[in-house]
This record gives C-alpha cells, structure tokens and sequence, in this order.
C-alpha cells in the first residue's frame, strides 16, 4: 500500500515542505531510501527499525521503497527518522491514515523508540503553517518552540508508542501551547549592569549614543581599563527586541541547535564575543551547507570583537560587506543562502602590542615599527566603517576608590529607547531600522543642519580629510546625538561631538588612514 | 569440505526440518542452489515464505548465529532466494529470513534455536 506522510527541511532560514511517501510491497524483505538522501538519512533505516521493534511491535514485512520529494533537493539529517517510521506503519495499516493528510512529522528516533530533539523546529513550523498545514508532531524538547507557530496544533511527542497511541485515536495528547505576551510582558533581565563600571563617563556616553542609533564602536585603551566590561553591558542599555525582531532571531538559533526546551524564545539581544582566533567562515558562515555564522548570530544584537587586530586580516576583511548590506550571501556548490546580519560591530583593541603607549602612568616598550605593523591589521576601509571611536584610558588610583557608580542601565535604556523611537517614526516608511543604517536618500532628507553646524562640519572636513563615507557616518552620529537631546535639528555641539569621535580615530589610527 | 563436516551439515538440516515441522511450517524444499550460493530450507509460515539458513555447531557456541552470517554469506543466501522466487514465478508474497542455529552445550545437550527475521536486503 501506498501512503504519503508529510515533513519537512531546511534550505538556509527557510523550510520547504518534503512529501515522505512511502510504497510497501511484497516480496524479499528491505528498505531502500531515494531521493537524494545524505549519510544520516540513510541511517535512519536502521533506527526506525529498532525503534519499531523496541517499541513492542513486529517489523512490517516485505519491501518498503521510500522516496523524499521533490527528488532534486538534497535531504539531510535524522529529521525524517519518525516520518519515515509513521509512514512505514501506516503502510500496513498500524498506524490509521486519517490524521496524516495535514500534518506534519519531525523528529529523530532513538533505538528504543523515543524521539530525540531536532534543530531548525521553528522556521520549519512558519514555512507549514503557510502552506496550510494544521498540526505538527515535533519532538517533546522541542515543542515550546514549535508552539510561538500560533496558526499549528502543537502535538509533543515524546515515543513512537505514544504517537501509535495518539494517531490512533486511543490516547489523548494536549497540544502543546505558549504564552508569547507572558514571554514579552517582562522586561528582560540583565545580571550586568552598566552601573558597575567605575568612572568612564565619556565611554559611557558614546556607548549610549551607539545603542541609541545602532552604530558601531572601537574602543582604544591599555589593558585592564574596562574595555570588555563595558562592551559586555551594551545589550543592557539596549532597547528590548520587538515580536518580529525576536522571532527572527529566534529562528536563527533554532538552526543552530543553540535553543533548549527552556528558552524557546530569544528575548535578549545577542552578545556574541568570539575569539580572535575563529575562522572567517566561522565569522560570516559556511560550510558544505551553510550554517549561520558569528555576524547572523549576532542579529540584532552585537559583535563584540576583543582584541580587534589580532583577528587575522581575511576575518576582519569578510566583515566589509555584511556591515554595509546587513545580510550575509552564502555561496556553495550545493546551495545559495542567504542570512541576516544586522548587528552592531563593537572592537576593542591596545593601542599597541605592549598595550601602554599614550598612558598617563606606565610607559611603552614598543618600538615605533611595530606600534605601525601593529595597526596595519586594520584596514583602512574596515576602520571606515566605524562611526565611533574613543579611548579608554586607565583609572587612576583615587578615580577607582572614589570614583561614583553613575547611572543604571535601566536609567540609560530609558533614553536610549526614547531616541529609537524617534528613529522608527522617521523611517516607517521604509526597512530601515536605525540612523546608522540609513541610506543617502534619507541622510540627505533627514539631516537637517543649523547654520552655525554645517560651518563647523565643512571646516571639520577641511581639516580632518574625510572620506565621502566618514562624512556621512559622521551626519549620522551627530543625528543619534540630536535625538537623544530631542531635537528636531542638528545643532552644532552636535557636530562637535560627532566629529569627536571621529577625530580619535583619525589620530589613533593616523598611520593606515 | 570433508565428507563428516557435510553430514553432520545434513543431521543439523535434518533437525532444523524436525523442528519447524513441529512449529507447525510446512518444509517446501530443501537444499535449493543457484549459480551463486544455496539455501539450506525454504519453508512456508502462514503468509510468509522463509528462506531457513542452518547453523550446525558441534559443540557450545558464543554470540548469536547471525553474527557467523557474513555479508558474502547474506548476499549468497539472498541471490539464491531471488533465484527461487523467479524460477518459481512467485511475486505476491512476504518472504522472509531466518536462521536456526543447534548447538550442544557443555552438558552434551542438543539445543535449537531460531532467529525469525534475522536479515534482511541492503
């Protein structure tokens, strides 16, 4: 008998639905598995007919050809273990076919039958729910996230012989459901807080500005001056991510593997912080099927790159294009996917190799050759790309003792999420999310500058020799700037600040740019 | 093969003949062999036509029997049961492979014992 089960899989951060059907006949007994099936697929012979046996019944007879359509994607993973097994029982009319015509089946088998977690559940669930699908049996762990789907009748499954129950009609299963506005109702909570670091008050405030207007940030400073901390609690200041914001973001976890049955629903804003030793594919993503890399993970959130010039320089080139475009292209012999990468870019690096140079109380052992090789790391078109930057200096003995704790994160996010406001009011027309993503049209039409502001922009142009591109970025900032004060204008202290920030950089990094 | 090891093949066919008679089987042939390999019994369980392989062990063996069916062994048995099936025009019916393995144990006892569904294809 011929029966068709219906499941799914993934192409980059979308799903498509695959048709498992399966065709039993008589004869020699075997199984043989088409449609472009890979290593895991192929296994999953094996551990549907263990799982069957282990789960108190006989092994169909006869032979079972099992096909995955549409035959020209390829299929991986063990994701299609429990189709296959349902689709194999139905076949001989253990399993009743009503149910199966609008649901979906997924899940790994475990030799004794229970079914195991698989990744990708959520954009999986999206994808079914567009093409009309009403239920969808997922594995037990993975129920919470299937449920953020609200149009799906959620079904946890946690055994084969608890599914035969179920399908059967004999035991009742309650479909699995989530509160999102409970989810959301909650401010999220942040075990750092931005009040902890002592002192660095001008930090802070470029810290702010850069939340404000989601643009990226270097930070120059010797060692131990609070570079990390502080980059460590700008998730905090932040505003919380909206619905559509979190689900994308949980979307990309849920590809990854990174979501447990616990935290269904990313809240947060990411902080990424990968070493400098990763790779650049491990950066931008790749592999033979490409997966999400750092900057996809880092969605809406931030990239925190510590010690920014000992990444190695293919890494630091691979960020260019999806700080300019938001999104990442992955090109591969199989597949082209594609992810977003709309994040924050926050570096933090020494001034040179020994870390002391410029500091007010050690003095620097490096030579000037290798304070320039050192820099050298960094391009001048990645530095380009950099709307803030500024120097972290050391504390001074006194400054740690007395220094007062300043504002909460709580306090700045307030500001913070003001400024935003205005922003997403400014763009809702269009995609854009933030100043720093803005696009020339839009710099052109919501820059608008006070006499005495664009004097000191144009002497600030002169002198400082900015490239087209820094002085665009340099409008931007000194808008997130005039946000924060509420004003409809960029006034000329805004400028000053903006062009302040750039200024460090232009001296800091005199050498490359 | 010497001519003791093939007889006391053929006690241990005789037995397994015994054996799945008494199950209530109906033994159709015996000893069937194509080109490429041989099938010990082919009998008939209700439905299911099975293809018996025999494993006659002389004294008391360790681990399952069809652990000592090797993959040349498997792919012998199954050409000749493909053999069978065609030779026979037989199409519309679940077959299936099992292996009976008799051994005697340290006591001197003759066991049997049958491995329904033992392999399969692929």
């Amino acid at each position: 008998m011929f029966v068709k089960v219906k499941s799914a899989a993934l192409s980059g951060l979308t799903g498509y639905i695959v048709d498992v059907e399966v065709d039993a006949h008589k004869g020699l007994p075997g199984q043989s598995i088409v449609g472009l099936p890979d290593a895991a697929v192929k296994e999953s012979r094996d551990r549907v007919k263990a799982a069957v046996s282990n789960s108190g019944l006989d092994f169909p007879p006869g032979y079972f050809t099992i096909n995955l359509a549409p035959a020209d994607i390829r299929k991986e993973g063990p994701v299609y273990d429990l189709p296959i097994a349902v689709g194999i029982l139905a076949s001989h009319g253990i399993i009743r076919a009503s149910l199966l015509s609008d649901t979906i089946f997924l899940g790994e088998l475990s030799l004794d039958g229970a079914v195991r977690p698989v990744s990708g559940v959520l954009p999986i669930c999206l994808e079914a729910a567009k093409n009309g699908i009403k239920r969808a049996v997922v594995p037990k762990d993975n129920a919470s996230e299937a449920a953020l789907v609200k149009e799906l009748e959620i079904i946890p499954a946690e055994d084969l012989s608890g599914l035969i129950g179920f399908l059967n009609g004999g035991t009742k299963v309650k479909p699995h459901t989530v509160d999102i506005e409970e989810l959301f109702s909650k401010e999220p909570e942040y075990e750092l807080d931005l009040s902890e670091v002592k002192g660095q008050f001008h930090a802070k405030r470029a810290l702010e500005i850069a939340a404000a207007g989601g643009h990226n940030i270097l930070m120059i400073g010797p060692p131990g001056s609070g570079k990390t901390m502080l980059a460590r609690r700008l998730p905090t200041i932040m505003p919380p991510l909206s619905l559509s914001e979190a689900l994308e973001v949980t979307k990309l976890y849920s590809i990854t593997g990174f979501l447990s049955s616990k935290n269904t629903l990313v809240t947060k804003r990411p902080f990424r912080s990968p070493h400098h030793t990763t790779s650049d594919i491990g950066i931008v993503g790749g592999g033979r099927v490409p997966r999400p890399g750092e900057v996809s993970l880092a969605h809406f959130g931030v990239l925190f790159l510590d010690e920014f010039p000992e990444f190695s320089r293919d890494v630091l080139e691979v960020l260019r294009q999806p700080l300019e475009e938001n999104e990442v292209s992955i090109c591969r012999a199989l597949t082209s996917v594609t992810f977003p990468a709309e994040f924050m870019l926050v570096a933090a690096m020494n001034p040179c190799p020994c870390g002391n140079y410029g500091d007010r109380l050690r003095e620097c052992q490096c030579p000037s050759w290798k304070i320039q090789r050192y820099l050298q790391k960094l391009s001048g078109p990645l530095l380009d790309r950099i709307d803030i930057c500024i120097e972290v200096p050391r504390l001074g003995k006194e400054d740690l003792v007395s220094c007062p704790a300043g504002e909460t994160s709580s306090q700045i996010r307030q500001r913070v999420s003001k400024a935003r406001q205005r922003q997403r009011e400014r763009f809702s027309a269009s995609k854009i999310s933030s100043n720093a993503k803005m696009t020339p049209k839009y710099i052109k039409k919501c820059c608008l500058l006070e006499k005495p502001a664009e004097e000191l922009l144009k002497s600030a142009v002169l002198h400082l020799g900015m490239s087209g591109r820094a002085y665009d970025r340099v409008l931007k900032v000194a808008l997130t700037v005039a946000d924060l004060d509420g004003s409809q204008v960029i006034r000329e202290n805004h400028i000053a600040e903006a062009v302040q920030y750039r200024n460090v950089l232009i001296q800091k990094c005199s050498a490359i740019i | 093969m010497s001519i003791q090891s093939k007889l006391i093949g053929k006690e241990g066919e005789d037995a397994a003949c015994r054996y799945i008679e008494s199950l209530g089987w109906k033994v159709l042939d015996r000893n069937f062999c194509s080109s490429q390999g041989e099938i010990d019994i082919v009998a008939e369980d209700g439905q299911f036509l099975v293809f018996v392989e025999v494993k006659n062990y002389s004294f008391a063996s360790f681990g399952t029997p069809v652990g000592a069916i090797r993959a040349a062994k498997k792919k012998s048995i199954i050409h000749a049961a493909s053999t069978y099936l065609h030779k026979k025009n037989i199409s519309d019916v679940y077959c299936r492979f099992d292996v009976i393995s008799i051994y005697r144990d340290f006591e001197g006892k003759k066991n049997i014992e049958l491995y329904k569904n033992a392999f399969q294809m692929n």
